[in-house]
C-alpha cells in the first residue's frame, strides 16, 4: 500500500488535463434543455441554472418513453428506506447532476452510464442510492455491488456515504476492501463492497470475494485511474472476471480522449451526462495569494490568516514534511488543534488521522499532496498552499491541475471557500503567474503589513465570491 | 465508518494458563494440531459464554424498555386528555381575547414618539441606509408577525386558528406602538408569554411540569402585566431589531474614534481578530478551549479596564430591558467603554458567523461555540447592572434567523421570505441550498447556545433552556397552512444532537415537545417539503437508535 500512497502523491498523467471537455460527443438531447429551477414558483425568484448535457445511448432513444428529470426524490420511486437516508443527511432535493443521472440509473432494464462530474457536485449520494436501489437485502452478505475508487481513502469515504444513506436499511452490510482491511483466509461478506482496484483484483483471484451475483459495478474519478499507472488496467482486469449482465457506471472530472476510450470500452452502450461548462466549477471560492516578503515570514503571517475571516476547518498544503512538522509546532502554540498527515504515515494510521481531521477534533491539517484528489470534509473553509504547487524534475514547473484539485477541497456543495496561496520570490509568483493564465483566474493579491486593510478586502472578495457561488454547478440550488 | 470488522485472531487467547498447559506451552509440541484445535476450543466455548450473556442482557434490556414505553404511553394519554381539557379552555379564552383586541382597535391609542437618539452616536449614524446583511428588510409593518404568535407561546396548545385576515392588520398595530418599552402594550402578548416562562422555569422533569402548564396560563388572562421582565416574543424582536441598528451605528462610531485615537487604532484590529481566530479554533473535549476562553476574557477584561482608552457609551441602546443600579453589580455606572461593547459585538458577530460558517457542514461543531457563548456572557464581571449583555447576540440571531423568534413567512413570496431571513446577496436571493445551510447552523448552533445545564454553575444562565422551550413552541404551534420548509429546517436542526440534552432538562415534557416537533407538527403541514420529511425522520432514528418511540 506504500506504493499505492506514493502514486497518489505524483500525479502524472499530464495530458489527462488537456481538454477541459468541451468537445461534446454529439447529440445534446433536445428535450433536456433545463427547465429546472423555475419551480419554485413566485416570479422574479432567482434560481441557478447550468446546463447538464444528455446524450443516449441508441436503445433508451428508440423508446418513447420521455425520459424526465427529476425534480424531487420522491418522484424517483426510490425505496423508502433510502428516501429516509436522504432526508436524514440532509439532502432537499437533487442537486442538477444527480436530477439528470438518477433517472437514468434507475432505468430498468439497468443501462450502463458514464458521466462527468466532479466530487462536490451530488455524484456520490448518486450513485449510491442506485447501489441501494438494487441490493436485495435478504442477502447481506453477498456481494452485490462494488465500487473501484482511486485511493484508500476515498475508498473509505464512499463506503461511509454508502453506510449514512443506507442507514435506514435494516440489513445492510458495506466492506471496504483496501489494503490491510481483509485477512487472507476471510471471504468479503457485504453485500456492497467498496475498494481499490488492486486489492479488489487480488481478493476475487484468492476466491476470497464472490463476484457471481454483483448487479453495480462503479469507477468513480476514472481519469485520476489512468493517471495512476496500472489503476485503469486494474480495473479493466476486474471487470472482466465480473458477471458480463452487470450495470456499469463511470465517473470522471474530465474527459479528455485517452479516458473517453477508455470509458467508452469500458461501458459500452452507456447513456453520457457531462456538465456543459466545466470550469465553472471553482467559482464560489475565492482565490487569493499573499505576497510575502521573504519564506520565513511565511510561518507568522500563516497564523495571522486565521483571524481574517471566520474559518471553520481548513488544509494546508505544504512541500516537505520537514515544513509540515514545522507549521504543526508553530500553530499548535498558537491554540490551533493541528493534524499533520504525510507519507510517512501508512494505511490504518493515515486513516486515523484523517477520521480526527474529519470529525473536528483537529481544525487544521496540514498535508503534502496526498489529499489533493477526492476527500471530501464539508466543513473545509479555507485551503492555503503554503507552497505553490510545483512538478517535473527538479520541481521546476508549475503545476496546475494539482492546484486545481487542491483549491477543489473547499467551497464543496455550492457552500463558499477561500483558497489563498503563499509567494515569496520570483519562481513562486512566475508559477502562480502560469497557473492564473492557464484557468483564467483573477487572483486577489493580499500583503501582509496592514491587516485592518487586508482584512477589508479579504471580507469584500469573500462577499463577491458569494455572490457568484449561486452559479456554481456544485450548488444544490 | 471504521472498518466492519478486526481481522480474526490468528491466536486463541488463553484465559488463565493452568500449570499443565504452562508446561505444554514449552514443549515441543505446542504447535501441533490438537493443540491448536484444543485452544480454538476453548476460545469458541468462551466466546459462546460471552454471547449468551450478551444475549441474556439484552433480553432484560428490552423488557424493561417495553415497561418504560408503556409507562410512557399511559402518561401520554393522562396528558392528552388534560391538553384536550385545555384546549377547549383555552378557545374560549382566545375568542374573548380577540374579542377584545378588536374593542381596543376601536379605540386608537396615541402612538409614542420615536426615541431620540444617543448624543454621541448621532454623527456617526447617517450613512447607514442598508439595515443590516440581508438587504432592505422591510422592518416595522411587514416585519411584524401574524396574529398566531399570540398563541404561539403557549406550548403546544392545539392552535384555534385566528384565521380571521383582518386581525392580522390589529397586530401590526399594536407591536409599532410597542417597541417592548410601552408596558401598557396590549395584553394578550405579555400574558401569554408570562404563562410560558413560569412555568418552565423550573425545571422540574416529569409530568409536573405538564399540569402546570395548563394550569398556569389558565389563571393568567388578565392583561395585567407581568412582574418577570420577560417579554413576548415578538415585540421583543423588534426591539432587538432596533438593537442591531444600534450595534451598526457603534461599529461606525468606533471606527470614527480610532482616526483621532492612535492606541485605540493599533489595538482594536488586533482584537477583533484574536477574537475571530479563538472562536474558528474551538473544538469538542473537556478542557480543549481553554486557551480561546481565556484569551477572549483577556481581551474583553483589557477593553473594560480602559488600557486602551475608548469614549463611554450608555449601554442601555443595546439592552431589551431598562436597567437601574443593582446592588453588588460589578458595574453600574450609566456608561460602559465603548471597545468593551464593540468587542462583545464582535464576538456576537463571530459565533453568529461560526455558526453560519461551519455549523452548517458540521453541525457538531456547534457545542463549543454554544458553550464559549453561555460562558462569556454569563460572566459577571461582563454583566452591565447585575444582567447579562446577552441581547447584543439575541439581536444578530433575531436577524439572521427570525424564526427562532416565532417570526413566519411564505418562502414563495419576497416578503415572506425576507420575514424568514432568507438573505440577499447582490441583489439576488442565496440559492436554496445555501440558506438551509445557514438555517442548519443557526438551528443547530441556537440549541448549542440555549440549552446549557447551569445548575452546577455560581453564575446564571443568561439564555436559559425556557428559551429555547419558548423558541419550539412558537414553530410547532404555527398554523399549518404557514407552515415554511425554513421552520422545518430550523426545528430539525435545533432537535438534532440536542434531544438528550432537551430530554435531561425537561423530563418527559420533553418527550411530549419531541412529538409535538416530529410526529403531530410535520403531520399537519400541509406540503411534504423536504424539510418536513426530515423532522419525520428523525423521529425514525430515535426510535432506532434510542428506542425512543414517539407515535
Amino acid at each position: 500500500m506504500a506504493d499505492l500512497a506514493s502514486r497518489i502523491t505524483k500525479p502524472e498523467g499530464a495530458e489527462a488535463e488537456t481538454a477541459p471537455a468541451q468537445e461534446t460527443t454529439g447529440t445534446v438531447e433536445d428535450a433536456q434543455t433545463d427547465g429546472a429551477g423555475q419551480i419554485l414558483g413566485g416570479s422574479g425568484l432567482q434560481d441557478v441554472n447550468y446546463d447538464v448535457e444528455v446524450s443516449l445511448n441508441e436503445i433508451q432513444r428508440d423508446q418513447q418513453n420521455p425520459l424526465g428529470s427529476a425534480h424531487t426524490f420522491q418522484e424517483l420511486g426510490l425505496p423508502n428506506e433510502v428516501l429516509n437516508g436522504l432526508m436524514a443527511m440532509s439532502f432537499q432535493k437533487p442537486s442538477k447532476v444527480q436530477e439528470k443521472a438518477l433517472p437514468l440509473m434507475l432505468a430498468d432494464p439497468p443501462m450502463n452510464m458514464i458521466a462527468q462530474s466532479q466530487s462536490g457536485t451530488g455524484k456520490t449520494a448518486a450513485f449510491v442510492t442506485t447501489i441501494l436501489s438494487r441490493i436485495d437485502f435478504t442477502k447481506p452478505e453477498q456481494p452485490q455491488a462494488l465500487v473501484l475508487a482511486p485511493s484508500r481513502e476515498l475508498a473509505r469515504q464512499i463506503q461511509g456515504v454508502v453506510q449514512t444513506i443506507g442507514q435506514f436499511c435494516g440489513n445492510l452490510v458495506v466492506e471496504a476492501a483496501i489494503p490491510g482491511n481483509i485477512a487472507r483466509d476471510s471471504r468479503v461478506k457485504a453485500s456492497v463492497v467498496t475498494g481499490t482496484p488492486g486489492t479488489v483484483m487480488d481478493l476475487i483471484r484468492r476466491r476470497q470475494f464472490d463476484v457471481s451475483q454483483l448487479k453495480v459495478l462503479v469507477i468513480d474519478e476514472a481519469d485520476n485511474m489512468l493517471d495512476l499507472q496500472g489503476l485503469g488496467e486494474q480495473c479493466a482486469r476486474v471487470k472482466n472476471m465480473l458477471p458480463p449482465t452487470i450495470q456499469i457506471l463511470l465517473f470522471s472530472a474530465t474527459f479528455p480522449d485517452v479516458v473517453l476510450r477508455y470509458a467508452t470500452n469500458f461501458a459500452p452502450q452507456a447513456n453520457q451526462i457531462k456538465l456543459k461548462v466545466q470550469e465553472l466549477t471553482v467559482r464560489g471560492i475565492s482565490q487569493m495569494f499573499m505576497d510575502c516578503p521573504s519564506e520565513v515570514e511565511k510561518y507568522s503571517i500563516l497564523c495571522s490568516l486565521y483571524g481574517l475571516m471566520n474559518i471553520g476547518s481548513s488544509i494546508i498544503f505544504v512541500k516537505t514534511r520537514e515544513s509540515a512538522s514545522e507549521i504543526q509546532k508553530r500553530m499548535e502554540a498558537d491554540g490551533h488543534k493541528v493534524t499533520a498527515l504525510h507519507g510517512a504515515f501508512e494505511g490504518s494510521s493515515r486513516d486515523a488521522l484523517l477520521d480526527e481531521f474529519r470529525q473536528g477534533r483537529s481544525k487544521v491539517l496540514i498535508t503534502t499532496n496526498v489529499l489533493a484528489r477526492g476527500i471530501d470534509v464539508s466543513s473545509v473553509s479555507m485551503v492555503i498552499n503554503y507552497d505553490v504547487p510545483m512538478k517535473g524534475p527538479g520541481e521546476r514547473e508549475a503545476d496546475p491541475e494539482t492546484y486545481l484539485h487542491r483549491i477543489g477541497r473547499t467551497g464543496r456543495f455550492g457552500r463558499v471557500g477561500v483558497s489563498i496561496t503563499f509567494i515569496y520570490d520570483k519562481k513562486s509568483y512566475e508559477a502562480l503567474q502560469y497557473i492564473a493564465a492557464k484557468y483564467d483566474i483573477d487572483l486577489i493579491r493580499l500583503v501582509p503589513d496592514d491587516w485592518d486593510n487586508t482584512e477589508k478586502k479579504v471580507q469584500r472578495v469573500i462577499k463577491s465570491s458569494r455572490a457568484q457561488a449561486g452559479f456554481n454547478p456544485s450548488a444544490r440550488t | 465508518m471504521a472498518d466492519s470488522s478486526p481481522a480474526p485472531r490468528r491466536s486463541a487467547q488463553w484465559s488463565s494458563p493452568d500449570q499443565t498447559r504452562f508446561s505444554d506451552f514449552l514443549s515441543d509440541d505446542r504447535n501441533s494440531e490438537l493443540n491448536h484445535k484444543e485452544a480454538l476450543a476453548k476460545a469458541r466455548a468462551e466466546h459462546d459464554r460471552v454471547r449468551d450473556e450478551a444475549v441474556r442482557v439484552i433480553r432484560l434490556h428490552e423488557h424493561q424498555l417495553e415497561l418504560q414505553r408503556l409507562r410512557e404511553q399511559e402518561l401520554h394519554v393522562l396528558a392528552a386528555q388534560r391538553k384536550e381539557e385545555e384546549r377547549l379552555l383555552r378557545e374560549k379564552k382566545l375568542r374573548d381575547e380577540e374579542q377584545r383586541l378588536r374593542d381596543l382597535e376601536a379605540q386608537s391609542i396615541p402612538k409614542l414618539p420615536p426615541k431620540p437618539p444617543r448624543p454621541p452616536l448621532q454623527e456617526a449614524a447617517a450613512p447607514q441606509p442598508i439595515v443590516n446583511g440581508a438587504g432592505p428588510v422591510p422592518k416595522p409593518a411587514t416585519a411584524v408577525e401574524h396574529p398566531g404568535i399570540a398563541s404561539t407561546a403557549v406550548p403546544f396548545a392545539p392552535l384555534p386558528t385566528p384565521s380571521a385576515p383582518q386581525v392580522n392588520g390589529h397586530a401590526s398595530k399594536v407591536t409599532e406602538t410597542a417597541p417592548g418599552l410601552t408596558p401598557t402594550a396590549p395584553s394578550p402578548f405579555s400574558k401569554s408569554t408570562s404563562a410560558v416562562s413560569n412555568p418552565f422555569t423550573q425545571l422540574t422533569p416529569g409530568p409536573a411540569v405538564n399540569g402546570s402548564t395548563t394550569a398556569a396560563p389558565a389563571q393568567e388572562v388578565k392583561p395585567a402585566i407581568p412582574s418577570a421582565p420577560i417579554q413576548p416574543l415578538v415585540a421583543q424582536g423588534d426591539r432587538y431589531a432596533e438593537i442591531h441598528k444600534n450595534l451598526k451605528q457603534l461599529r461606525a462610531y468606533l471606527l470614527e474614534q480610532t482616526k483621532s485615537n492612535m492606541a485605540l487604532k493599533t489595538r482594536m484590529g488586533d482584537m477583533r481578530r484574536e477574537i475571530r481566530k479563538s472562536l474558528g479554533q474551538l473544538t469538542g473535549g473537556k478542557g480543549a478551549n481553554k486557551q480561546q476562553l481565556e484569551r477572549i476574557k483577556g481581551l474583553l477584561s483589557e477593553a473594560l479596564s480602559g488600557q486602551v482608552p475608548s469614549a463611554l457609551v450608555d449601554p442601555s441602546d443595546y439592552t431589551v430591558d431598562k436597567r437601574e443600579p443593582v446592588e453588588g453589580a460589578v458595574h453600574n455606572a450609566p456608561q460602559l467603554p465603548s471597545l468593551f461593547l464593540y468587542l462583545l459585538n464582535a464576538l456576537a458577530k463571530g459565533i453568529i458567523n461560526q455558526f453560519i460558517n461551519e455549523c452548517g457542514a458540521a453541525p457538531r461543531n456547534a457545542d463549543p461555540v454554544g458553550v464559549i457563548a453561555a460562558q462569556m456572557f454569563s460572566m459577571k464581571d461582563f454583566h452591565w447592572r447585575g444582567k447579562s449583555l446577552i441581547d447584543i447576540l439575541m439581536a444578530k440571531f433575531r436577524i439572521v434567523c427570525p424564526v427562532v423568534f416565532g417570526y413566519r413567512g411564505s418562502e414563495k413570496t419576497e416578503q415572506g421570505r425576507a420575514r424568514l431571513g432568507w438573505k440577499k446577496e447582490g441583489g439576488a436571493w442565496i440559492t436554496e441550498q445555501q440558506h438551509i445551510d445557514r438555517m442548519t447552523g443557526l438551528g443547530v448552533g441556537y440549541a448549542s447556545l440555549a440549552l446549557r445545564d447551569f445548575s452546577r454553575s455560581p453564575n446564571t444562565n443568561p439564555w436559559p433552556p425556557s428559551r429555547y422551550w419558548t423558541t419550539m413552541a412558537s414553530i410547532v404551534n404555527t398554523p399549518p397552512a404557514e407552515i415554511s420548509n425554513t421552520q422545518c429546517v430550523v426545528l430539525k436542526s435545533m432537535i438534532q444532537l440536542y434531544e438528550e440534552k432537551f430530554i435531561h432538562l425537561y423530563g418527559s415534557a420533553a418527550i411530549v415537545a419531541l412529538r409535538r416537533a416530529l410526529v403531530e407538527f410535520p403531520g399537519k403541514a400541509p406540503n411534504n417539503t423536504p424539510g418536513v420529511g426530515g423532522l419525520q425522520v428523525v423521529a425514525q432514528m430515535y426510535k432506532r437508535d434510542l428506542g425512543l418511540d414517539l407515535n
